[in-house]
């Protein structure tokens, strides 16, 4: 229930502090997808409701910050966690070199449908902003997610003495990272 | 049984619906700012306050890092400027002092009627034994062994030895030095020889002889080496008490011998130059 109460901070929290390090560091012309790496996380370690409702969260306060179309970011954020989710029921999750792997293709899917998004909903060609930067933002989240996992690899040995991994994984037939 | 098998994507279809209407709906009615998104905003203001503090912080702390950085720069600069400033002020005084001392050296031509001829002294030797001078003119510059040398405002010895550019002058301190000399008030005569640090003593003065400290003493011009009249010093010390016929005289020179830098080499009397000039012509 903690989860639930403390995620909407926590996600605020991520976003600010996402939006003032991109601010700070790239001026505004790269960002720190820290949220999208959070709910990358979440595909790869958490149950389904968890990882929707952080998603959701996460994506919904990224609408609210960087004002976007709100709904926006939140259905990418949906989209990623679950090709994610199912992404992490077929490999072994713990392959930092495949999670560096799934953060850069995220992403640049990500560029990819926001490019799409603005042409064909509002006939507005972003490509020229987006594109050229969508490659290294793509490489600086998947080096962010590296580091964010090991972190987190980290953080779970020490609470649990081992990685977590949930019986959701199990329960849909997928192969476990584990086995 | 077909929901049970199928309910996470049953689950996760239903939240992408429900988030592609969100955004449709956006997309058409544009909601502007709705409770949720105001209620998102306001909890994200203390942390964006405090990141922003934060931020704020650091970037005033690395400016004035840098600030601090430009300033060290500044003042290194700055002392390189005043160093380099300094040693043109010195170099300025150096000339300033040395145009004195040319002027005051040049100014001997109007005291006394005689052809000079200026050097530089580029070596001192004010040993025990040997207090000479080495100037950088010699023969090649008209001078020759025995021309007076002097600095203002009166003699300090001769030359001795002459080579081509440079020559030694025999200061009259050096105990090897004679000079004819005369007391300038009482026209007394004697012969003042080098006593080192003491000066000169002032020799074959009888005891009888009006002479005292203060005295000024001048060439006396009979030995045809010293023209007449050349300030030599003062007499600093009398003793008359002594066994003996004459007098213990101790006479000061006027020149400082210990800084002289410049000095002027009496080549000829003025009447003989004005000769040798019409001779030549």
């Amino acid at each position: 229930m903690i989860y639930y109460i403390l995620l909407p901070f926590a996600a605020i929290l991520l976003v600010v502090l996402q939006i003032t390090l991109a601010d700070i560091f790239f001026s505004g012309w790269l960002t720190l997808e820290l949220s999208l790496v959070a709910v990358i996380y979440a595909g790869f370690r958490l149950d389904l409701v968890k990882g929707i409702t952080l998603a959701c969260v996460m994506g919904f306060a990224f609408d609210c910050l960087s004002g976007a179309t709100l709904g926006l970011f939140t259905l990418f954020h949906l989209l990623i966690f679950v090709l994610v989710f199912f992404v992490s029921l077929r490999i072994a999750s713990e392959k930092l070199y495949i999670i560096a792997f799934v953060s850069l293709i995220c992403s640049l899917l990500e560029s990819l449908a926001v490019v799409l998004l603005y042409a064909f909903v509002f006939q507005f060609n972003l490509s020229g902003d987006v594109l050229p930067v969508s490659v290294l933002q793509a490489l600086l989240t998947s080096v962010l997610s590296v580091g964010f996992f090991h972190v987190m690899s980290k953080t779970e040995g020490l609470k649990y003495g081992k990685t977590i991994q949930t019986p959701q994984r199990t329960w849909t037939g997928g192969v476990s990272s584990k086995t | 049984m077909f929901l049970k098998n199928y309910r996470t994507v049953i689950l996760a279809g239903a939240i992408i619906a429900a988030a592609l209407i969100l955004l449709s709906y956006n997309l058409r009615y544009d909601t502007g700012t709705g409770v949720l998104k105001n209620m998102v905003l306001e909890a994200a203001a203390p942390f964006q306050k405090v990141f922003n503090a934060s931020v704020t912080g650091v970037e005033n702390a690395w400016k004035r890092y840098i600030h601090l950085v430009g300033l060290e720069e500044d003042n290194r600069k700055l002392k390189s400027k005043i160093a380099a400033l300094q040693e043109e002020l010195i170099l300025y005084k150096e000339g300033n002092l040395e145009a004195q001392r040319l002027k005051k050296l040049l100014s001997l031509q109007d005291v006394y009627p005689h052809r000079f001829i200026a050097a530089r002294v580029i070596g001192k030797e004010l040993l025990v034994v040997s207090k000479t001078l080495w100037i950088d003119k010699g023969k090649t510059h008209g001078l020759k062994p025995g021309m007076p040398v002097l600095v203002l405002p009166g003699l300090i010895g001769r030359l001795t030895d002459v080579s081509w550019h440079s020559s030694k002058v025999l200061l009259l301190i050096d105990e090897n030095s004679n000079v004819d000399v005369l007391i300038q008030r009482t026209r007394v005569q004697g012969i003042a020889r080098g006593a080192g640090s003491m000066g000169c003593a002032l020799r074959y003065v009888p005891k009888i002889q009006d002479v005292k400290e203060g005295d000024v003493v001048v060439t006396s011009g009979l030995s045809n080496i010293f023209p007449k009249g050349l300030l030599v010093g003062k007499v600093s010390y009398i003793n008359r008490t002594d066994t003996g016929l004459f007098s213990k005289i101790h006479v000061a020179p006027f020149a400082d011998l210990s800084s002289v830098e410049e000095v002027m080499v009496l080549a000829a009397e003025q009447q003989e130059s004005d000769q040798r000039k019409m001779k030549e012509e």
